[in-house]
């Protein structure tokens, strides 16, 4: 949300490229090349568990990047997203399986088959608004999980479908360590052609129906395309990262992506920052962590003093969840602008520390 | 004096010594268990079995000297979490001997990555596809590092339906009688479907068209009144108890008049005080030979070991907990096998398995079944043995009182001893 009121007075723009430019230093673009340079050096020092909170942040930010496209950027809303990411992972799957075609292939048709889908999807929403694109969307995600559990062929119905390690011309990956560099790939990827969208001429037009989708109309901008193109591009990226998690677990079933499941990736981005890309990967960090914080957390707690006191033994579970719901509430009233407000404020305290005044 | 503190100080040296040796040789076990998921109305005892009879074990002196590590982990029955954790103890550095598992949608997902990192898991789904440890038969995958203590769901479900034929019989209705099939769509109540069906088909029942309901509690009127309106006489009921007793309560309510057949989680003396009388005649396999307080000397074993949990001895153990314990009982052998003949490795603990035919746990004699696997068939019994829950009264009060009162209780109806079909295997 780096509109036009956030830019400090005194800073002017002279030319459109240093108007639409990524970093607006070199400081910040040398940081940003330092920082994937770095992660690329991880897997070499953490261990498994690290890695795999890694992978899946990776993952899961690709699906939120897609979600913010359409609620962020185009102000629509979706509450099926899961359902995407999930017939991503089911195509991705049943294409290495019964196609000879290698899994570096698939995930990427795996995406264009999930966007052809979106938009399907799209052309009914994209006249909706509100509420009742809401109840749309939720339709998305039971019609789609319905289908999964009913066809056989598809998906092996609702016994967990089988997928292929990441291969490409005969040579496999296995094991994270090596997974890592596939998903890190696609994140960058996936990032910089998220943000070199919202500078063209169709991320304004997306822009525009958001902020004020009349006086877009009034402009010229086709109100049904852009809002179905959304819906397509959140499909896209859905199905990219449903397809890198079927890879990665090299399993696919149904549970544990439902409803509750695209509430997270709404959580995610709204956690985040909506209409932020960097905030889409704080938040999706944000989400990924919090679990297993509260995981390590109730595990110290099992046992100990606390937890006899007030005899919570297997309740210590409920308790978790239950935390995680008061964490997000809060996190939604006293920070809600997202992670990314809270990140331009440490740094602007910073640059001007001592006298911030 | 001074002796004396020498020699305290040389005991000392000594239990420190044994305590860090024995925290160096442990024996890593996996426990996926489900106490806040789908399933965790019976996950949540058999989980607790589990648990109590490694600290039992650890607290007589371990497996062959070593103590056991387990590592219990609540899952909520989701795939995702089971296969997270798998990672982990699959990994080389932190690698566990075996695994005890839980739901048949993660066993059957983890089935071929036992496999390849050698890794036996005895499992809490009795899903005939877990039976086949070559994959001979064709009806499965081979499944060569899974175990389950029990008779499989599909045999349960033919012994079952060979009691309903009987029944249906005895009684004298006239025509073929009908069968249904209910549960989630889910793994878990689809397993035995095919195989029911097939065998029903077999023994002149007609065959209705499956109903679906949620592994949840809910409300499931509109299921009973299908039912009612089909004319079932005989329905499976695939779910656990909790799900399964809101069916009981709805189709009392909706007077639709059916014999129900439970699957081995489908039925415990918990659920039945739940649903009073709407449980009444609900026809169930016992996977044990008796249940909690009966009289069979292996019973001590068991009180013994739930002692660990709740140190008072007063609480119930529904079925699900005496299974709970044979099963762990029997990966305790099977491990100790191992540690005297090589190590406790996946490979050792799976010819463990293999060492004795009708084989019950020491010290549980007269409450395990008897079982045996073997290198090519992983069904441990064929052995049905179909109780009768009965219930005359109201159901309010302490469970203890209940069943010593006799308001529930177990009734035995019959044991079925299926042949041992080998193509049958893995079905």
């Amino acid at each position: 949300m780096a509109g036009p009121a956030l830019i400090p007075a005194g800073d002017f723009r002279t030319s459109y490229a240093a108007d639409t430019t990524i970093f607006p230093t070199t400081t910040s673009r040398n940081f940003a090349i330092v920082g994937v340079l770095l992660l690329c050096l991880v897997p070499q020092v953490l261990g498994g568990y690290w890695l795999s909170i890694l992978i899946q942040t990776g993952i899961f930010s690709i699906a939120a990047l897609g979600l913010n496209i359409l609620v962020g950027f185009t102000g629509q809303i979706s509450i099926g997203h899961a359902a995407f990411f999930l017939l991503g992972a089911f195509t991705s799957a049943y294409i290495s399986n019964n196609a000879p075609i290698p899994v570096f292939f698939a995930i990427p048709i795996a995406g264009v088959v999930t966007a052809l889908v979106g938009l399907i999807f799209g052309i009914p929403a994209a006249r909706l608004k509100g509420l009742y694109l809401v109840i749309a969307t939720l339709a998305a995600q039971y019609i789609l999980l319905d289908f999964f559990s009913r066809a056989e062929w598809f998906t092996g119905g609702s016994v967990p479908a089988s997928a292929e390690p990441f291969s490409i011309f005969g040579y496999s990956l296995r094991g994270d360590r090596q997974y890592f560099y596939v998903v890190l790939a696609y994140v960058v990827a996936s990032y910089v052609l998220v943000t070199n969208l919202m500078r063209t001429r169709d991320g304004r037009a997306l822009v525009a129906i958001r902020d004020h989708y009349l006086s877009a109309e009034i402009m010229g901008i086709n109100l049904t395309k852009y809002r179905t193109l959304s819906f397509g591009l959140a499909a896209f990226f859905a199905g990219i990262a449903g397809a890198l998690y079927a890879h990665y677990q090299l399993v696919v079933s149904q549970e544990g992506f439902g409803i509750e499941r695209s509430i997270l990736f709404l959580a995610m981005i709204i956690i985040g920052g909506t209409g932020s890309i960097m905030g889409t990967l704080m938040g999706t960090a944000f989400v990924v962590l919090l679990p297993e914080t509260m995981e390590f957390i109730s595990l110290s707690l099992k046992g100990g003093a606390i937890d006899k006191a007030l005899s919570l033994n297997n309740n210590i579970t409920f308790l978790r969840e239950i935390a995680i719901g008061v964490i997000i509430i809060a996190f939604l009233m006293f920070e809600p602008d997202g992670l990314a407000h809270r990140w331009r404020q440490i740094k602007a305290y910073w640059k001007l520390y001592p006298f911030s005044h | 004096m001074k002796t004396k503190s020498l020699l305290s100080t040389a005991s000392l040296v000594l239990v420190i010594a044994a305590f860090s040796a024995s925290a160096q040789a442990q024996i890593a076990i996996g426990h996926l268990a489900d106490y806040s998921g789908g399933t965790s109305d019976v996950g949540t005892p058999y989980g607790q079995a589990v648990a109590d009879t490694f600290a039992w074990v650890n607290k007589n002196g371990g497996i062959g000297g070593k103590q056991v590590s387990v590592d219990t982990n609540d899952y909520s029955y989701q795939v995702p979490k089971a296969i997270a954790l798998y990672k982990k103890w699959s990994a080389p550095d932190s690698k566990v001997a075996a695994i005890m598992g839980w739901g048949t949608a993660d066993t059957e997902a983890l089935t071929g990555f036992l496999a390849q990192d050698k890794i036996p898991d005895l499992s809490g789904s009795y899903a005939a596809a877990l039976t086949d440890p070559e994959g001979t038969s064709g009806k499965a995958k081979p499944a060569p590092y899974n175990f389950f203590y029990g008779p499989s769901y599909s045999d349960s479900l033919r012994a079952m339906l060979i009691w309903a034929a009987e029944d249906w019989k005895a009684k004298g209705k006239p025509g073929k009688p009908k069968f249904v099939h209910m549960g989630a769509n889910h793994p878990y109540p689809n397993a035995p479907k095919a195989a029911g069906e097939a065998m029903a088909q077999e023994l002149g029942f007609e065959v209705l068209p499956p109903l679906v309901f949620a592994l949840a509690p809910g409300d499931y009127s509109a299921q009973c009144l299908s039912l009612k309106s089909s004319g079932a006489n005989y329905a499976y009921l695939g779910n656990t108890a909790a799900s399964n007793i809101s069916v009981m309560k709805a189709c009392k309510t909706a007077g639709a008049e059916v014999q129900f057949l439970g699957n081995v989680w489908g039925m415990d003396e918990n659920a039945a005080k739940t649903a009073g009388d709407a449980a009444d005649g609900v026809i169930f396999p016992l996977r044990t030979s008796v249940s909690w307080g009966g009289d069979a000397p292996g019973m001590k074993t068991v009180m013994e070991i739930s002692k660990i949990s709740d140190p008072t001895g007063k609480v119930y153990r529904p079925v699900h907990y005496v299974a709970g314990v044979c099963s762990a009982l029997y990966m305790r052998e099977a491990l100790d096998w191992a540690a005297k003949n090589g190590g406790a490795t996946g490979d050792n603990v799976v010819k463990g398995f293999y060492q004795k035919k009708d084989w019950v746990p020491a010290g549980m004699e007269g409450v395990c079944a008897p079982s045996t696997w073997t290198d090519k068939d992983h069904r441990g019994t064929l052995k049905v043995e179909l109780y009768r829950t009965k219930i005359t009264g109201a159901t309010d009060g302490d469970l203890n009182d209940l069943m010593a009162k006799g308001t529930i209780k177990l009734e035995k109806v019959k044991t079925v001893e299926l042949p041992r079909k080998p193509e049958l295997l893995g079905w």
